[in-house]
């Protein structure tokens, strides 16, 4: 058996028995997700979107079970915003839960994430009100490797949402932007030396803007799995992923953008800075549904490699079946530019400092107004202050 | 100020300056003048060190500093500033986050206090609104979606911040309208003085028109041919280079 055959099999038999003395959130229905489980199996080194990353160590790693829980803070949010932990969720959570967890996942494309249903160790339903201006919530490490966060975000509303670095086994993060709503979502990641598997699942309605940045360096395996589904008309959505990789670290990111409603606009733009012996592996795909016509869809993904072992490999895909599009896309590979490198050598700057800028500059192109301060300390590439 | 003497180079593995001597005093203007492929951007990549210019032999010394082997930075430092023929874009890093390093790398350089970021601004501002560039102009990124004349004016707006001893401009009225032309003239005239000297490298008369060079100097097939005063630059307009050639082969 493989490593990935072993697991499913841990992961079918914990379910059966959950079933009938679950741990956490009892009550949840974990049926579907092991349906699915029994049907689809697990990813294997080398099977499709895993060409170069590899999940045996991750499932090695929680083959024999995960840690116990912790108690954190976890999450924090404005006044208005309802946060009920899936565990104490009272009879009107567990109806919205039951009524939208999973929506917008499908299982067969995602089976992992029916895994994440079964080890789950901590869940919270986040609610922010039709028509609310200015919601902001936080969200650090759960407690629990593996996690999950189901934000419903009502008509109209603006909200943002910020993932603090934290490196659970696994956390899906659904979210359910309602027509007319905004959503900024920033997701931080850090150096870290786990094993992760993540999924950002969200489903954009008729009008509603959603900005999604992940900024990140590297892990050991550090997988993160993105679907975006432009389901109403005129949905807005922006993409921007930035990265900087550094000593055998390694980050895979699949984005998937998925238009199944016309008049949509996609944009996604990543920078990906990739040194030592790091591997960055990204895929961005854009799928454009029959029907959805007047879509405007783009993707810009740059890669820049510092060393020699540094290793980077970067797909485009786009799958459309309408006829009334724009779709853009490009993806580049390269180094440092040595024309530019020279220029600012030229004015006296040091070569380190001339780097340390080229390689900011680079990533800049890719933070856009979403939380950049953050993103400039995370990815070490702090601005200089006060030249505005 | 500048001494050259029997400078070889070869630009991507090829010969192209062929023994070059140059002596520039201080206060004074030079003029290189010469057709396409004579060598004179070659020159000015020698001067500036860029790493793809191979010096094969020869010296070039900066107040009396060998520049062979020195790294394009250590030149900066030591005064010598080149204006690009064409000015890197870097999107991502703002014009003023680039100008602050540029000096802060100087002031390090020559142990002198760092300004802070306040009287930075304030001092690139001020150099801006000679060159006729508005505030904005200097939060963008570096020559990112600027015109010609305005990446041109950059250059100019980095020299007077830097302040060199010898500043090499290579075909800056390249490209320029006869409004921007006139405003980079005037940068460079404000610029020049008894303490510095300026190295103009141009295809054409017109910029000498604006600018007026102490010597002229017509570059053919990677050596000096000829050196005058500004009635050179004048007969060249006249007859073309390849009259010269001729009553020079």
């Amino acid at each position: 058996m493989t490593a990935a055959e072993l697991f499913h099999a841990r992961v079918l038999e914990d379910g059966r028995q959950l079933r009938k003395r679950p741990r956490y959130a009892p009550w949840l229905d974990r049926g579907p997700s092991l349906a699915a489980l029994e049907d689809v199996p697990l990813p294997e080194p080398r099977s499709y979107t895993w060409e170069y990353s590899n999940p045996n160590p991750w499932y090695e790693r929680y083959a024999t079970g995960s840690d116990d829980d912790e108690s954190t803070e976890g999450i924090v949010a404005s006044n208005g915003v309802e946060v009920s932990d899936f565990d104490a969720a009272e009879s009107r959570e567990r109806d919205i839960i039951d009524a939208n967890l999973n929506a917008t996942i499908d299982r067969h494309r995602y089976p992992l994430a029916s895994v994440n249903d079964v080890l789950l160790r901590r869940g919270v339903v986040v609610e922010v009100p039709a028509g609310a201006s200015g919601a902001e919530i936080e969200l650090g490490p759960l407690g629990g490797d593996f996690e999950r966060v189901l934000l419903i975000v009502g008509d109209g509303a603006e909200a943002t949402l910020l993932e603090r670095p934290a490196s659970p086994a696994h956390r899906i993060v659904e979210c359910l932007v309602g027509a007319g709503a905004s959503l900024r979502h920033t997701r931080l990641q850090s150096a870290a030396d786990s094993l992760e598997y993540h999924l950002v699942s969200s489903r954009v309605s008729a009008g509603a803007r959603y900005r999604f940045a992940q900024y990140a360096q590297g892990s050991a395996m550090r997988r993160n799995d993105i679907h975006i589904e432009a389901a109403g008309d005129g949905a807005d959505i922006e993409i921007h992923g930035a990265w900087h990789l550094s000593g055998r670290r390694h980050l895979d990111t699949q984005i998937n953008v998925h238009h199944s409603a016309g008049g949509g606009t996609s944009r996604q733009t990543v920078r990906g800075v990739v040194d030592d012996r790091a591997k960055a592996v990204f895929n961005g795909r854009i799928h454009i549904a029959p029907g959805a016509q007047r879509t405007d869809a783009a993707l810009s993904a740059k890669h820049m490699l510092l060393a020699p072992a540094a290793q980077a490999y970067a797909k485009p895909e786009l799958e459309i079946y309408a006829n009334d599009v724009k779709c853009a896309h490009g993806a580049t590979m390269g180094e440092i530019d040595g024309d530019a490198l020279f220029y600012l050598r030229s004015r006296g700057i040091g070569e380190a400092v001339a780097r340390d800028l080229l390689v900011a500059g680079f990533l800049e192109e890719a933070l856009g107004d979403l939380h950049p301060g953050e993103a400039r300390a995370l990815l070490h590439v702090e601005a200089r202050e006060g030249l505005a | 100020m500048l001494e050259i003497t029997d400078l070889h180079a070869r630009a991507a593995g090829k010969p192209i300056l062929k023994g070059i001597d140059l002596v520039v005093r201080p206060g004074e203007v030079h003029a290189i003048m010469g057709p396409n492929g004579s060598g004179k951007s070659t020159l000015a990549n020698a001067l500036a060190g860029r790493p793809d210019v191979e010096v094969t032999a020869g010296d070039m010394r900066l107040e009396g500093t060998s520049l062979i082997g020195l790294a394009p930075e250590e030149r900066a430092h030591l005064g010598l500033f080149l204006a690009f023929q064409y000015p890197v874009e870097i999107p991502g890093v703002s014009n003023m986050e680039f100008l602050k390093a540029a000096v802060d790398s100087h002031n390090k350089a020559l142990e002198r206090d760092e300004l802070s970021a306040a009287s930075f601004v304030a001092l690139a501002r001020e150099a801006a609104s000679r060159l006729h560039l508005a505030p904005e102009f200097l939060r963008r990124g570096v020559n990112a979606g600027f015109s010609g004349g305005e990446k041109k004016r950059n250059e100019i707006l980095q020299m007077l911040l830097l302040e060199p001893r010898l500043a090499v401009l290579d075909e800056t009225d390249s490209g320029l309208d006869i409004d921007a032309l006139r405003t980079v003239a005037s940068g460079v005239n404000a610029f020049a003085s008894e303490a510095n000297a300026v190295l103009l490298i141009t295809h054409y008369q017109r910029l000498l028109d604006h600018i007026t060079p102490d010597f002229v100097h017509v570059l053919l097939d990677g050596r000096i041919a000829r050196t005058g005063d500004k009635s050179l630059a004048h007969a060249l307009e006249a007859d073309g280079y390849a009259r010269l050639a001729e009553s020079g082969a």
